[in-house]
């Protein structure tokens, strides 16, 4: 299986980690958090948000589970998504293999995020410092170095699977 | 802590089927969300070992505050607040549960999973307001005030564990809920029953990006 990228997204609809693999199941090529992804990031960011809005219209009020976006297919890719209700996303691009990326990505949230981002305290929990980083306008991206290396290590298995 | 999971609305024992409440298939799977991750995904520290650290903490701001009750009623809500911001994260890693649909939900999953997954204890979820919209929590066995007596002139100024209703605060304003949480009563200050209030401002809207709108 390949994975061609890797967002994560706050609830100020900014950007706070993207890595892009470049070269084919090459776990060690590619950019992370790289200025060139801030058009694809804000484009990713509304495609997701539009779907997100229309499927949520879709659903009768009152029904018992949300009816929440997995997955995104195109032609050439497939979009995977996994929301928490502090409103993070954590996206993934893939092929077509079918793997339970679902799994992956609570893996990433629960594992590798909390671990290293939310329970360390000298990290910030918000990334948007005051309003002007608010609303899709934000700069700050992750730089933790724990939560850079094991997201690494923990893809890098997937990639070259 | 070896405590026994306390029952909600006073059934003893274990819980039958085939109850007729409206919220009862939920709530019955709320609980026992909250159970399971007690038990297989929590990992646990000695309760003594907690109630005196948390006492260390309240007696220590007393001295840094000379006294004034109000002050540390404050520094604790504080202290909770910075608490919840990032605790809510590693609940809802947990238990992955989804966004709560109105507050008699978010209710039930402060009760039956929110309290049981971290203390291990199952407060009781009363008093609602006439809207809906404002609840109490009653805690009938507080991990964080046993051993605990308050000295005379602390009775009436201080709310020692205050520290809950800061990590209420916090949890909830990041899940788009600004709520106004504070104590009602405390056994320890010679009242009846220890109880948190919890009240509904307003449901925070989702940001949306600039110009979208």
């Amino acid at each position: 299986m390949t994975i061609y990228s890797f967002w994560i997204f706050d609830k100020h609809c900014n950007c706070i980690y993207d890595r892009e693999w470049t070269l084919l199941g090459n776990p060690k090529s590619g950019t992370t958090n790289s200025k060139q992804n801030d058009d694809i990031a804000k484009l990713l960011y509304g495609t997701i948000f539009s779907l997100r809005s229309i499927s949520g219209k879709l659903t009768a009020s009152g029904s018992e589970s949300a009816n929440e976006i997995r997955s995104i297919s195109t032609g050439k890719f497939r979009v995977h998504t996994y929301c928490t209700a502090t409103g993070l996303w954590f996206i993934l691009l893939t092929d077509f293999k079918p793997i339970n990326y679902d799994k992956i990505l609570k893996h990433i949230y629960a594992d590798i995020y909390v671990k290293y981002i939310s329970c360390n305290y000298l990290s910030p929990y918000d990334f948007a410092e005051n309003e002007s980083e608010m609303r899709g306008q934000g700069v700050r991206k992750i730089s933790n170095k724990n939560f850079m290396g094991n997201l690494e290590r923990y893809l890098e298995t997937w990639i070259s699977a | 802590m070896s405590r026994p999971v306390s029952t909600i609305s006073g059934q003893s024992g274990l819980s039958s089927s085939g109850s007729g409440a409206p919220l009862g298939g939920q709530g019955r799977s709320l609980k026992a969300t909250g159970d399971d991750i007690w038990k297989n995904k929590t990992e646990k520290i000695n309760a003594e070992l907690f109630t005196l650290t948390y006492g260390a903490i309240v007696s220590q701001l007393c001295e840094d505050y000379d006294r004034d009750f109000a002050k540390i009623n404050d520094q604790l809500f504080q202290m909770g607040y910075n608490i919840g911001v990032r605790l809510i994260e590693d609940f809802l890693a947990r238990t992955a549960l989804p966004r709560c649909e109105d507050m008699v939900r978010t209710s039930e999953v402060i009760s039956k999973c929110a309290f049981k997954v971290f203390l291990n204890i199952s407060p009781k979820v009363t008093n609602w307001s006439a809207n809906k919209e404002a609840f109490s929590l009653v805690i009938n066995d507080n991990p964080l005030s046993d051993f605990v007596e308050l000295p005379m002139d602390a009775m009436k100024g201080l709310w020692y564990s205050n520290v809950l209703c800061g990590v209420l605060k916090g949890a909830l304003e990041m899940v788009q809920l600004d709520c106004d949480v504070a104590f009602v009563s405390d056994i320890l200050r010679g009242d009846q029953l220890t109880e948190i209030k919890i009240k509904l401002n307003r449901v925070l809207k989702d940001e949306i990006p600039i110009g979208e709108d």
